[in-house]
């Protein structure tokens, strides 16, 4: 069924359409809410509550003017920006999560714990720049990187124009570059990396 | 083309050429073949979208579950949706046939009720009973001209 199919039978109460939705798209939008969010419980509350507006708002679909994908995200999308600005500034304590090395021999236990250990910290430092965008650069970027939309179609979800998401992704990859940057100078010391810091 | 365009580019679309608008590519990969802080700008973001694919998203178990079980409301239908979803049933149609017939004679009924309160600007002053019996009478009293030929 198409997608335009399915919201049809949405309007019409049939939980099957509603479910097949799910299924489609469900991973989309809890990894999109994740990014944004970083933590796993606010994460499956919002995605619970995004299905939720799709079941009650299915008639304001209009699929001349969006994707339903597109109408998705920025269901999620505000319903994380309504979250963050009630809440505050989300700090994500979740742990990435280490690397596939496997450590053949105790002889290589000590190399292996000193690039796992490089490697989480990169990725936490990376982890801390992003959290510390403002929500509009940590969105944009998670649409445009991430969630593989167009520009037009991740402007559409945030409900700016395209120049202004063009402006934003701009200034939180400056901003990322820039903390990063900062961030491996002033540890410098005491990390050796085998990748250059930004 | 200059180093701020070019940095601006590859901010928007990414370090991928690919990704590049092609009316720009050409000039894009000539500056990057000229310029060393080019090339070293292209780098450095090429390791930064590196890096942030690396940082993974963990599974949400039960939460697919969760979502297909969530209680839904009924869909409440509008007003007009759900008169027409009553005047044309789709189920036993045979059945609820005086539905529409009834909303057909609807405009007629309206027609002749109007039509009876309203007088149309041709008033009688006399009491209605009255008034019908003249009529009659008159009727009565007509020389009908059929009945002569």
């Amino acid at each position: 069924m198409t997608d335009e199919e399915l919201m049809r039978a949405v309007c019409n109460g049939e939980q099957f359409a509603y479910q097949t939705i799910v299924k489609q798209h469900l991973k989309s939008i809890s990894h999109y809410a994740f990014r944004i969010l970083g933590n796993q419980k606010d994460t499956e509350d919002i995605t619970q509550e995004t299905f939720l507006k799709l079941w009650i708002n299915a008639e304001k679909w209009q699929p001349e003017k969006a994707k339903l994908s597109t109408w998705l995200h920025r269901i999620a999308h505000n319903l994380c920006i309504d979250y963050i600005r009630k809440h505050g500034s989300i700090q994500t304590l979740e742990n990435i999560e280490e690397g596939t090395d496997s450590i053949e021999s105790p002889r290589d236990w000590q190399d292996s714990y000193e690039v796992s250990e490089t490697r989480t910290q990169q990725d936490r430092l990376l982890k801390n720049a992003i959290n510390n965008l403002p929500e509009n650069q940590r969105s944009a970027l998670v649409l445009c990187h991430y969630s593989g939309f167009s520009q037009k179609e991740a402007a559409s979800i945030m409900d700016i124009s395209v120049k202004a998401l063009e402006s934003v992704i701009t200034r939180a990859k400056r901003s990322l570059r820039k903390q990063l940057g900062d961030t491996g100078n002033n540890n410098g010391d005491e990390t050796t990396t085998s990748s250059g810091q930004m | 083309m200059k180093l701020g365009n070019f940095s601006q580019v590859i901010e928007i679309y990414g370090a991928d050429s690919a990704m590049w608008p092609e009316d720009l590519r050409e000039d894009l990969e000539a500056f990057l073949a000229k310029n060393e802080t080019a090339r070293s700008l292209l780098s450095e973001y090429s390791q930064l979208e590196q890096s942030l694919d690396k940082i993974a998203v963990p599974d949400f178990p039960g939460l697919e579950t969760r979502v297909l079980n969530q209680a839904l409301s009924p869909r409440q239908q509008s007003l007009f949706v759900s008169l027409i979803s009553w005047l044309l049933p789709t189920e036993n149609f045979g059945a609820n046939l005086w539905r529409p017939a009834l909303a057909a004679c609807l405009p007629l009924v309206f027609g002749i009720v109007l039509s009876n309160y309203y007088s149309f600007g041709i008033s009688s002053e006399v009491d209605e009973f009255d008034y019908w019996e003249d009529e009659l009478a008159m009727i009565a009293l007509t020389d009908i001209s059929e009945s002569e030929d």
